[in-house]
C-alpha cells in the first residue's frame, strides 16, 4: 500500500510537472502564436516598398509644368560617432548644410540611435557631404515635385491651379489634390527572407510586385499665355492698389482652360514656408457678385425669349421702384428713351431690370440655370465653391431685379466665364475643364455633349451688342490694336457687401472674347478692392473699365501675337 | 551487412584512421566549399548594393538634368535670359483700323457695258476664228 501510494504520488507529481510544461507550451504556442509569429517574421522577413513615380503634368504644347526631382536628407547616428570626432562631424555638417553647429553637437552628445540633420536639400550638397565621408552620417534620397518659376522670385507658375504635394506624397489643392489617385499610382514591393547576418536568402521564397507609376496629365493650359497673364495681372493689381486679382481664359469651343492666374500667389516649391492664406485659389473658391457682366446673361435671355430686341426702345428715368425699393442707375441720371444696345453700352441697371421684367421671373430663372449660374461649374480642380440660388418662387421681386444687373447673386469666376462663353460658342454651354487627358484617356468632360442654352441667332445679336460696348461704350479701354472693330466685351463693377451693407469697395471685372465672330479665346479679369489713384474723390475710378479692362487688353495683345490671331 | 564505403575501404585495406581522415577531408572540402560560396554571395551582395547606389545616383542626376532642361524652356527663364542678353520686347504692331465700307448687295446691277470694238475688227476676228478655229484664252483650273 505504501509503495502504491508512493507511486501514485510520484505519478501525480510527474503529471503536475508535465501539465505545467504543457500549459506553458500551450500558452506560447496557442495564446501567443500570432504575436510571436509576427516577431519572428519581422526578424527574417523583409518587405521593401517600391515607391511609384508620381505622374507629371504637361501643358497643351507638352511643356512640363511639374518635374519629379531627387532630393536628399542627411541623418546621423550619434551612438556611432566617437567623442573625439564629434567636433569634426559637426563642423562638416555645418559648413556643407548651413545648419547650426551647436545644435548638431547637442544631437551628437545625446547618444541617440538616429536623428535627422537636414531634410530635402539638393544633390550638389549631397555630393559635397558624401565626399567628406563623415562617420555616423548617412544620406537618404527622396522624390520631390519641382514647379516652374513664376513671374517673381517668390512664386511658381500657375501655383494656385496646380497645388502642391506634401512630403508624404499627398496632393494638396488644385489639380494635385483633385487628381491625387491618378497621379500617385500604386506602390510595389519586394518581399524576401534574410539570415542572421542580414543577408538575403537567395533560395528563399521571394515575391516581387512592380509599382504602377502614376498617370501623366495633359492640360489645356498654355504655359506662355499663363505667364503673360500672371505678368499682366501682377502689374495691373499693383497699379490699381488692389487687394488681389485673378484671370481666367477659356477656349470657347471646348471649354478648356488656357490660363488660370491669381495674384498674389505663392511658390509651390516652398509650400512649407508659405502663409496658408495664399493657398486659396480665388478663381474657383472665391464667390463674388459679378455686377454688370451679368447684364449679358439677362439681356441674352430676354432676347432669346422674344421679349426684347437690341433696338427695342425703353424709357430710363434713372431709377426703378421694385418691391418697395428704389433701384437707380450707377450715374443716377435720366437717360430718356434709349434702346437695349445703349443699355449695354452704358451699363444701365434700369434697362437690365426692365428686360428681366419683360421676359418674366420664370424665364429669367430658367436662363440663370441654363447659363450654369445656379450650380457648381464642375471644373476639375479641387475646392470649387458655389452658393445655390433660392428656389424660383422664393426669390423676391427685388432679388430678381438686383440679380438682373449682377448684385445679390454670388458666383465664382469659372461659373461666370462659362456663362459668357455661351455667347462666344454660338449659344452652347461648353463644360469648363483643365485636364484634356489623363494618361491616354480623354477627359470625359470633353466628350460631354454641349447643351444649347440660347439660339445661335441670339448669340450673334448679343455678340454685336458686346462689340458695340467696346466701340462706343465702357469697354473702350480694352481695345486691342487691329481688333478695335472685332472684339466683344463687357465691364462689371459690384460694390462689396459687409454685414448686409454695401461698401465703397468694389469687385471690378471685365469679360470679353476675340475675334468677335470666330473667337479664339474668352477671358475674364476680376480685380478685388482696387484703390485707383484719385478714387478717394471719385469711386467710379475703381470701375472695371479702368482697372480690369486694361489687364484684359494687355493679355489679349500678347495672345494675338503668340497665337497669331488675325481679325475676321 | 556491410555498407559500400566499408567494402571499398576493406578492398583498399584502409585502417580505421584512414576512415577518419577521409571523413575529415570530406568535411573540410564541404566547409571550404560553403565558405567560398558564402564569400561569393557576400561579394555579389556588395556589388548589387554598389550598383544600386550608382543607379540611384544616376537617376538623381537624370532628374537634375531633366529639371534643368525644363526650367531652361520655362517662360520666366526665357524672359530672364532674353533680358540678360539685351533683348527687348518690341512694341505691338500697329494695324490700320479697317473702315467699314457700305456695299448694297441688293441694288440693281445696272445696264451691261457696250462693246466698243469697231465693226471691221469684229468681222476680221470672225474670219480668223473660222479659218483657225476658236481657242480658250484661260487655262482650265482645278
Amino acid at each position: 500500500m505504501g509503495a502504491r501510494l508512493r507511486i501514485l504520488a510520484l505519478l501525480v507529481v510527474a503529471a503536475l510537472l508535465a501539465g505545467t510544461v504543457w500549459a506553458r507550451l500551450a500558452y506560447w504556442q496557442v495564446m501567443r502564436h500570432v504575436q510571436l509569429s509576427a516577431s519572428a517574421q519581422a526578424q527574417y522577413h523583409e518587405l521593401v516598398q517600391l515607391p511609384a513615380l508620381r505622374g507629371v503634368i504637361f501643358d497643351r504644347n507638352m511643356t512640363q509644368l511639374v518635374v519629379n526631382t531627387t532630393v536628399y536628407s542627411a541623418f546621423v547616428s550619434p551612438d556611432q560617432v566617437a567623442p573625439g570626432v564629434r567636433d569634426t562631424v559637426a563642423s562638416g555638417l555645418s559648413s556643407v548644410l548651413g545648419v547650426d553647429k551647436a545644435g548638431v553637437m547637442k544631437t551628437l552628445e545625446s547618444g541617440a540611435k538616429f536623428a535627422y540633420v537636414l531634410r530635402r536639400f539638393s544633390k550638389a550638397k549631397a555630393d559635397q557631404l558624401r565626399a567628406l565621408k563623415l562617420p555616423g552620417v548617412g544620406l537618404e534620397d527622396e522624390s520631390q515635385r519641382s514647379y516652374l518659376p513664376g513671374i517673381a522670385a517668390g512664386s511658381s507658375l500657375a501655383a494656385n491651379l496646380l497645388g502642391f504635394v506634401t512630403y508624404d506624397g499627398q496632393g494638396q489643392r488644385g489639380l494635385e489634390q483633385y487628381y491625387q489617385a491618378q497621379l500617385a499610382g500604386t506602390p510595389g514591393y519586394i518581399s524576401s527572407y534574410r539570415d542572421l547576418a542580414n543577408r538575403e536568402i537567395v533560395l528563399g521564397s521571394h515575391t516581387h510586385q512592380d509599382p504602377v507609376n502614376g498617370s501623366d496629365l495633359v492640360l489645356s493650359l498654355d504655359a506662355n499665355v499663363q505667364y503673360q497673364a500672371e505678368q499682366a495681372l501682377s502689374y495691373g493689381v499693383r497699379n490699381a492698389n488692389a487687394e488681389s486679382g485673378s484671370v481666367l481664359i477659356m477656349d470657347p469651343t471646348t471649354g478648356g482652360i488656357v490660363a488660370w492666374a491669381d495674384y498674389p500667389s505663392y511658390d509651390a516649391n516652398n509650400f512649407n514656408h508659405t502663409d496658408p492664406s495664399l493657398f486659396q485659389d480665388n478663381v474657383s473658391s472665391y464667390l463674388y457678385e459679378p455686377g454688370s457682366v451679368m447684364k449679358v446673361v439677362t439681356l441674352s435671355g430676354a432676347i432669346n425669349q422674344g421679349a426684347i430686341t437690341p433696338s427695342t426702345v425703353i424709357n430710363d428715368p434713372g431709377y426703378l421702384n421694385v418691391g418697395g425699393y428704389r433701384i437707380a442707375d450707377w450715374d443716377h441720371r435720366n437717360h430718356g428713351n434709349i434702346d437695349y444696345t445703349y443699355v449695354l453700352d452704358h451699363s444701365l441697371n434700369v434697362g437690365a431690370m426692365k428686360a428681366m421684367q419683360a421676359e418674366g421671373h420664370a424665364a429669367c430663372y430658367s436662363y440663370l440655370k441654363g447659363f450654369g449660374l445656379t450650380q457648381p461649374s464642375g471644373v476639375d480642380v479641387a475646392g470649387e465653391t458655389s452658393v445655390p440660388l433660392p428656389a424660383q418662387d422664393q426669390m423676391s421681386d427685388a432679388q430678381y431685379a438686383t440679380t438682373a444687373f449682377g448684385q445679390g447673386i454670388g458666383v465664382n469666376m469659372v461659373q461666370m466665364l462659362a456663362a459668357v462663353n455661351v455667347i462666344a460658342n454660338g449659344g452652347r454651354y461648353a463644360p469648363p475643364h483643365v485636364v484634356e487627358r489623363v494618361g491616354s484617356t480623354i477627359n470625359p468632360l470633353l466628350l460631354k455633349p454641349q447643351r444649347q442654352v440660347i439660339t445661335a441667332a441670339t448669340a450673334q445679336q448679343m455678340t454685336a451688342m458686346m462689340e458695340d460696348v467696346v466701340q462706343h461704350g465702357s469697354g473702350w479701354t480694352s481695345r486691342v490694336k487691329g481688333f478695335e472693330l472685332d472684339q466683344a466685351g463687357k465691364t462689371g463693377t459690384a460694390q462689396i457687401p459687409v454685414n448686409g451693407q454695401y461698401t465703397l469697395d468694389v469687385w471690378a471685372s471685365y469679360v470679353g472674347f476675340l475675334p468677335a465672330i470666330h473667337p479664339k479665346f474668352t477671358m475674364i479679369v476680376v480685380v478685388r478692392k482696387p484703390h485707383y489713384a484719385g478714387s478717394q474723390y471719385d469711386w467710379t475710378l475703381n470701375d472695371g473699365y479702368l482697372t480690369a479692362a486694361p489687364i484684359w487688353k494687355n493679355i489679349a495683345q500678347a495672345m494675338v501675337v503668340d497665337w497669331r490671331i488675325t481679325p475676321d | 551487412m556491410q555498407v559500400a564505403g566499408s567494402v571499398a575501404a576493406d578492398r583498399l585495406h584502409l585502417s580505421s584512421f584512414a576512415h577518419a581522415y577521409l571523413g575529415l577531408g570530406a568535411a573540410l572540402v564541404a566547409v571550404l566549399f560553403y565558405l567560398a560560396l558564402a564569400a561569393q554571395v557576400t561579394q555579389s551582395s556588395y556589388d548589387i548594393t554598389r550598383l544600386q547606389d550608382q543607379q540611384r545616383q544616376l537617376i538623381a542626376e537624370q532628374d537634375q538634368l531633366r529639371y534643368q532642361e525644363v526650367t531652361l524652356h520655362a517662360p520666366a527663364q526665357v524672359q530672364h535670359s532674353a533680358a540678360q542678353s539685351g533683348m527687348q520686347r518690341t512694341a505691338p504692331v500697329a494695324y490700320v483700323p479697317a473702315q467699314p465700307v457700305a456695299i448694297d448687295l441688293g441694288a440693281p446691277a445696272g445696264a451691261s457695258g457696250t462693246d466698243a470694238t469697231p465693226l471691221w475688227a469684229r468681222y476680221l476676228a470672225a474670219l480668223f476664228n473660222k479659218v483657225g478655229g476658236t481657242r480658250d484664252v484661260m487655262a482650265a483650273g482645278k
